[in-house]
């Protein structure tokens, strides 16, 4: 049978998992160490057996709570893709104004968004609010840098034929600026995906919003570590999945010139 | 009902119950603060005489601040009618009457949210949930939700995403003064809990024996406002060790305080409890001192609510003030506290190991230096809030240079620690609390007179003012 | 007045290394009448792309005037449509995509069948029938002008203007297409002006040819009509008597004012 010659990375792939297990599991699990991976594995059976309980606003199953954590990066992702292209785009066709306002949207740009978070709560005064606008603060710089890149650099052709055929700004933003700098503003949508996703964790930690941040903290609080290993896996493999859903649109909206 | 006199046959078990406005009668008495066995009350006592009078003395007290030579004198000279009409023309004693009876009003909000951070303090608040404590008084759907912090709680309670909140007792103080936070007036009810607290150490420091031995140490607090910082600083104080100059105190939360332990980041904390027995549990540390060792029968975390809730939801406050009041009073018991162990261990309370839970709370343990004790008061619940419980802190808070300035002691102490209410929500279940609001009290062998705050801080040869 | 008018058209540019001035064109005057079909001519780099860029709309004259049916050139219009060197398709539309664009902009008021119905018309006009749903990136270069001519054909513009179209196709296919764009070009009686640099295909294509000096300060010189009948077949025309003094007079012209090349940094 003839070997397929693109499947060879699966099988180092799973070798990796192994060797990875193995040596987890003879550094793991001496008293007062890290636990091993077999106590992780019964905690993570724990709570993915039943994922959907309701105990209270204090415990949830894991079910909700990466819903939670999801939906409060859903609100926030999309207001910061909202504003950042809409500012991106104004940018990019106005290279005077984007000269002057990008020293202070790198100064912003570098802020770690969960540094924002006392200055939000305080002006906010609400905890779900607030993680919502962390997630903001995470998503829109990236988004907004690479729209504004990603249209400053459309080829001045696709432009000239836009107004030759008289098209209204409306009509030539959404048919021809948007899906000629589409590829450039996906990839900073991943980029911004995976920094907000990056935020909500410790932010949700730090205003207690039920949430996957929430349980990390709970479970910290009990010196459960095998918990908290189990919830640091849950976070990293939804976190691969955004950027997979991320991934698939970037192809779809790819172009050859 | 004003003037009557009550029928004194019946009244006899009440020792702080006697006319206020009669000048041969001496109202003052020596009452511990605990009420924990109240089965000597009567019921067929008349509960609205009872009442009326309570109200009365608690504000005749206010007025002559305790000093009884002056009460008596001053009720000789006018008489009895006068008095009550100038004392009426001074406080609304009918509306002080009708809001204390008035248990009939309809609740303006059931489903409250009630702040706690999971350590063995918040008993009392924890436990009325799972055991039907809120809703005996009509809050049905009422939740308690767990903060991860005291500055989570504190930003919940001004932000208004709860009406309740597990507070340290200097926290509604600060919160009132505005030191701290935006300035914001609170009230602390009840308290929640005495004692509960310990000063634990690493393993390695088992030959430590005093203050002495303790310099250049890292020590860990939960909070700067906390009763843990305060009694952390006498202690070290004391033993001629300045708190500022010769020893680290950092803030860390709880669990990060064993965590430390373990790294050897840390020398010892002193900390809300499970999180001491944890260190014993979890092999890192040991029990040094149990925080009754220094001021036996000390304040540790409150109940507080702002003062808007108080004032714009009373029903709602009242039926949360009685179920504190109560679900203190059913932890206060000894018997019970296996049970309650139980019943606030889980995920979604304290989410801490039942054995250690039970530890602290039957106060049957061990140390962590080989010995098993049995200290049934290592934790203890009372809810009654003594007004010099309260010039302490803000002395300490001064002392420490968190306060600067003058301090109207007594002011700030009545306005925030409601002894007065909390006595008569006591009185009307049946216990009986203190008659007087202010105390000395003994902190480490040396005394403290709550009517002489300025004399007790110069007093002290460490401090940071 | 002509249909198209440009009078002492000048163009400069700041070179932005050194800051000088440079001028491309100076003082251009040339005029185009309905149903002609002009040629510009000349070397690369002497400005004659920037000068249809002037006529289209989408650049400004630095000096001079430049009148489109009678009225003075303030910006692009769909009655100039213009046909790139590079195609400009949109590479995430399809060829039927491309060219709707162009129809939809220009008759807004169409139903979708109606629409649709015109882009067909156009995708087998050139010759693309069986291809619509390819993007570009999956057709030859000859293919992908077909398309360029056809959704510029697609608004029915007053005048064509056409940028060095067959410059990036190979002299194979080039023939064809150029057969295709005569054949259109009797059968819709448009008006057209082109750029290239071709000696052979302005001869073939058009009615006159102006010939432009190489820059910088470029000038049109010389004008040339071409007195071939049509139709004219590729391989016919170069045995009609008139063929060889065109071209030789061309090339000669072009040689001889090749003077100033080295100069020259600007792409025409």
């Amino acid at each position: 049978m003839k070997k397929q010659p693109n499947s060879g990375w699966i099988v180092l792939c799973m070798v990796i998992l192994i060797l990875f297990l193995l040596v987890w599991q003879l550094l793991g699990g001496k008293t007062g160490g890290l636990p091993g991976p077999i106590p992780v594995a019964k905690s993570a059976w724990f709570f993915l057996s039943d994922p959907f309980y309701n105990n209270g606003p204090n415990d949830q199953g894991i079910g909700w709570l990466t819903m939670y954590s999801l939906a409060r990066l859903a609100t926030g992702f999309l207001l910061g893709t909202l504003f950042g292209v809409i500012m991106g785009v104004i940018l990019g066709l106005n290279p005077v104004l984007f000269k002057a306002l990008n020293p202070y949207i790198q100064v912003l740009r570098a802020i770690s968004p969960v540094a924002w978070m006392p200055l939000l709560l305080y002006s906010v005064q609400n905890s779900g609010v607030t993680a919502v606008l962390v997630v903001f603060m995470a998503s829109v710089w990236p988004t907004l840098a690479n729209t504004a890149f990603g249209v400053s650099n459309i080829k001045k052709d696709y432009i000239n034929i836009a107004n030759i055929l008289q098209m209204n700004p409306v009509v030539k933003v959404f048919k021809i600026i948007l899906p000629a700098a589409g590829p450039t503003i996906v990839a900073g949508l991943k980029i911004s995906m995976g920094s907000a996703w990056v935020a909500i964790v410790p932010a949700e930690a730090l205003l207690g919003t039920l949430g996957l941040g929430y349980f990390v903290w709970n479970e910290w609080n009990n010196l459960s570590l095998t918990s908290v290993i189990f919830a640091v896996l849950v976070i990293g493999v939804v976190g691969v999945i955004l950027d997979y859903l991320f991934t698939r649109l970037a192809m779809r909206l790819a172009y050859v010139d | 009902m004003i003037g009557k006199e009550p029928d004194k046959s019946h009244v006899g078990s009440i020792k702080s119950l006697n006319d206020p406005f009669d000048g041969d009668v001496s109202i003052s008495h020596n009452c511990c603060g605990h009420s924990h066995s109240s089965t000597d009350i009567h019921q067929t006592a008349d509960t609205e005489a009872i009442a009326d009078r309570a109200i009365e003395e608690a504000v005749i007290r206010g007025l002559f601040k305790g000093n009884e030579v002056s009460r008596r004198k001053f009720m000789k000279l006018v008489g009895a009618s006068t008095a009550m009409s100038v004392i009426s023309s001074l406080f609304p004693l009918d509306a002080a009457k009708a809001w204390a009876k008035d248990a009939s009003g309809a609740l303006e909000k059931t489903d409250l949210k009630i702040g706690f951070i999971p350590i063995t303090c918040a008993t009392p608040i924890i436990m009325a949930h799972p055991m039907g404590i809120y809703e005996k008084y009509g809050l049905k759907g009422s939740n308690v939700v767990k903060a991860a912090g005291w500055a989570m709680i504190r930003d919940w309670a001004v932000n208004k995403q709860v009406d309740c909140a597990h507070m340290l007792s200097p926290m509604p103080l600060a919160l009132t003064m505005g030191v701290g936070s935006t300035q914001t007036p609170f009230l602390m009810p009840a308290i929640e809990n005495l004692n509960g607290q310990a000063i634990t150490l690493a393993n390695k420091h088992k030959d430590v024996k005093s203050p002495k031995d303790m310099k250049g140490f890292t020590f860990a607090v939960p909070f700067d406002y906390s009763m843990h910082n305060f009694l952390l600083r006498y202690y070290l104080a004391e033993g001629g060790v300045d708190p500022d100059k010769d020893v680290k105190i950092r803030v860390l939360p709880p669990p990060e305080m064993v965590a430390n332990l373990k790294a050897q980041n840390l020398d010892g904390y002193l900390s809300p409890d499970p999180f001491n027995q944890r260190a014993v549990y979890e092999n890192v540390g040991f029990i040094f001192k149990l925080s009754k060792e220094l001021w036996s029968g000390h304040p540790c975390c409150a109940f507080a609510t702002s003062q808007e809730f108080a004032t714009t939801m009373p029903n709602s406050f009242k039926a949360v003030f009685n179920a504190i009041v109560d679900a203190t009073a059913y932890s206060a018991k000894i018997e019970n506290r296996k049970d309650i162990a139980q019943a606030i261990a889980p995920r979604n309370y304290l989410n801490q190991p039942v054995e250690v839970v039970e530890a602290v709370l039957t106060g049957q343990f061990s140390d962590g230096l080989g010995a098993t004790r049995d200290e049934p008061d290592r934790i203890d619940f009372n809810p009654f809030p003594w007004n010099s419980m309260a010039v302490w802190i803000l002395t300490q808070m001064k002392r420490w240079g968190y306060v600067k300035g003058d301090v109207d002691y007594k002011k700030i102490a009545e306005q925030v620690f409601l002894a007065g209410e909390c006595a008569q929500i006591m009185r009307e279940k049946g216990y009986s609390p203190p008659a007087e609001t202010y105390k000395k009290h003994v902190i480490m062998g040396k005394e403290f007179d709550p009517h002489k705050p300025e004399e007790y801080l110069n007093s002290f040869t460490i401090k940071k003012m | 007045m002509s249909l198209l008018e440009v009078k002492g058209v000048s163009k400069y540019f700041t070179t932005p290394e050194t800051g000088k001035e440079f001028c491309v064109f100076k003082n251009v005057h040339l005029s185009v009448d309905e149903k002609e079909f002009v040629s510009v001519l000349g070397h690369s780099g002497c400005g004659k792309s920037t000068l249809l860029n002037i006529i289209a709309g989408i650049d400004s004259a630095s000096d001079g005037y430049a009148f489109w049916d009678g009225k003075e050139i303030g910006g692009p219009g769909l009655d100039r449509m213009v046909v790139f060197q590079n195609f400009a398709l949109m590479p995430w539309l399809s060829v039927h995509g491309n060219i709707r664009l162009a129809v939809k902009s220009a008759f807004p008021q169409h139903s979708r069948h109606e629409i649709n119905k015109r882009v067909q018309k156009y995708i087998d006009m050139v010759g693309l029938t069986g291809v619509e749903n390819r993007k570009p990136a999956m057709l030859s270069g000859g293919m992908r002008q077909r398309v360029g001519l056809a959704r510029a054909f697609s608004v029915e513009p007053r005048v064509l203007l056409l940028d060095e179209p067959f410059a990036q196709i190979d002299a194979l296919t080039r023939g064809s297409i150029q057969e295709e764009l005569i054949r259109i070009w009797l059968s819709t009686g448009i008006t057209v002006f082109m750029v290239t640099h071709d000696v052979d295909e302005a001869i073939l294509l058009s009615d006159r040819i102006m010939l432009m000096t190489p820059g910088p300060e470029a000038q049109i010189k010389d004008e040339i009509n071409v007195n071939i009948p049509r139709p004219r077949d590729r391989s016919t025309i170069i045995e009609h008597p008139m063929y060889y003094s065109i071209r030789n007079k061309i090339i000669r012209f072009l040689s001889t004012k090749a003077v100033n090349r080295k100069e020259l940094s600007l792409v025409a």
